[in-house]
């Protein structure tokens, strides 16, 4: 888990281009969008794209959204979960 | 349609140091190129760092210079934005046709597919500025800032005095456009050197690129560079009685004849094959006035007439004509000007006032 985390910060800063942030610097259970990250709408997505090239994961359901993509760890296990179906 | 409009704020980003208006091409930039691209300013006085991680070149000096004219007007409520681009963002566009190929034609990434569109530039300002009014982006190749002007003097129509607008234009030299036209042979062969470009007979141009806006209002204010006056689109103009027609009759328009214009800014790219009928007009028709080149400094793009709009609003508020601009001096005072732009076989008059 702690590895798909790292390569999870380093996709997120390479595909959003948030040049001004190391992988490092995002927490793992820091919110990535509003008082967090600061990610916005177009951010979100990029994740899913990010989710779909990288992970061969389709988002579903939208309303899951806020929910897997609240934190790196979250998203981290929903990839988890997901991966193994 | 009488509607003068008063120029009370200017911008400019382009091969030049132009980013400051307290300098007036002080220092010119020589170039030994057949491609001359923006000289940057510190970005990061316009936008913040999460703004600024999407934008490709054309939105950051196309935005920028936007916000430099705003900013040098007094930040006036705007009423209504305008804007011309030849091409539009370029850079997006070739990103996002790139990442399908490479995705075959699966999930690509939005960012690029979403500041692709040709009205990025102004839709971006717009949200800067939370400016909700009207918003219109013109692209029709050589009249594309020219349309921009002609939208500012229609939305001028009416009687509220307390209106101001923002127009001008942008437009990038991309990898794959610049390499797409070298094939064409619409550039120079051989690298050449900018400053003696226009004084020399080649085949092909510079190509260049560049946003330069102004902020027109109803009202003069303290800072007012001058009054644009009207702006005249002739599209592919037979001859040279043809173009020495229409000229007269826009000057005649607004009650001057030729004695009345006292600097012409003349849009000679370099290019024997496009300059012939500019030529003809600054040997035959303009033979009282100081002649003054541009393409020289920015290169030439589709919307290049709107940096020889920041350099006759620049000369018309410092009463000065830098040398290095001069084609021919007839030691005229700037009170005058009329832009004689062509972009292919598109010409435009641009009259300016002070």
């Amino acid at each position: 888990m702690q590895e798909l985390i790292s390569t999870l910060k380093q996709q997120i800063v390479e595909q959003l281009n948030l040049k001004h942030i190391k992988p490092e610097e995002i927490g793992d259970d820091q919110p990535l969008f509003v008082d967090g990250l600061g990610l916005d709408s177009i951010d979100a997505l990029e994740l899913i794209v990010l989710l779909q090239q990288k992970y061969g994961i389709k988002l579903a359901n939208p309303e899951e959204g806020p929910k897997v993509f609240h934190t790196v760890r979250a998203l981290a296990e929903f990839i988890t979960a997901n991966q193994k179906k | 349609m009488n509607k003068e409009l008063y120029i009370n704020g200017i911008g400019a980003i382009s091969p030049q140091k132009t980013f400051d208006n307290s300098v007036f091409l002080e220092e010119v930039l020589s170039y030994s190129t057949n491609k001359m691209m923006c000289v940057d300013p510190d970005y990061s006085l316009f936008f913040d760092g999460r703004a600024i991680r999407r934008m490709s070149r054309i939105l950051k000096f196309g935005i920028a210079a936007a916000m430099i004219a705003i900013e040098d007007a007094g930040k006036p409520e705007l009423d209504a934005i305008s804007t011309g681009t030849g091409f539009g963002c370029l850079e997006d566009s070739e990103i996002f046709l790139r990442n399908i190929v490479a995705e075959n034609e699966g999930v690509v990434s939005p960012t690029p597919f979403i500041q692709s569109t040709h009205n990025t530039v102004s839709g971006q300002i717009a949200l800067l500025l939370k400016c909700q009014k009207s918003n219109n982006t013109f692209s029709h190749k050589g009249f594309s800032f020219e349309s921009a002007l002609l939208d500012a003097r229609l939305n001028a129509l009416d009687y509220n005095v307390q209106q101001n607008f923002l127009v001008g234009s942008s437009d990038e030299v991309s990898t794959a456009s610049y390499a797409i036209m070298s094939r064409m042979n619409i550039f120079r062969k051989e690298p050449c050197d900018n400053l003696a470009q226009l004084a020399s007979s080649g085949k092909g141009v510079i190509a260049g690129e560049g946003a330069a806006y102004v902020v027109l209002g109803k009202a003069a204010t303290e800072n007012t560079y001058g009054r644009f006056v009207d702006v005249k689109m002739i599209s592919n103009p037979k001859d040279e009685a043809t173009i020495e027609k229409a000229i007269h009759a826009f000057l005649a328009l607004h009650e001057l004849s030729l004695k009345d214009v006292d600097i012409v800014i003349s849009g000679l790219c370099g290019d024997e094959s496009r300059d012939t009928l500019l030529k003809h007009c600054n040997e035959k028709v303009y033979t009282e006035q100081t002649i003054v080149g541009f393409k020289h400094l920015c290169g030439e793009y589709m919307t290049a007439s709107s940096f020889a709009v920041w350099l006759g609003a620049k000369m018309l508020k410092t009463q000065q004509v830098p040398e290095s601009v001069v084609l021919r001096n007839t030691a005229r005072t700037p009170k005058t000007i009329l832009i004689h732009n062509a972009y292919k076989t598109s010409h435009s008059l641009i009259l300016l006032k002070q």
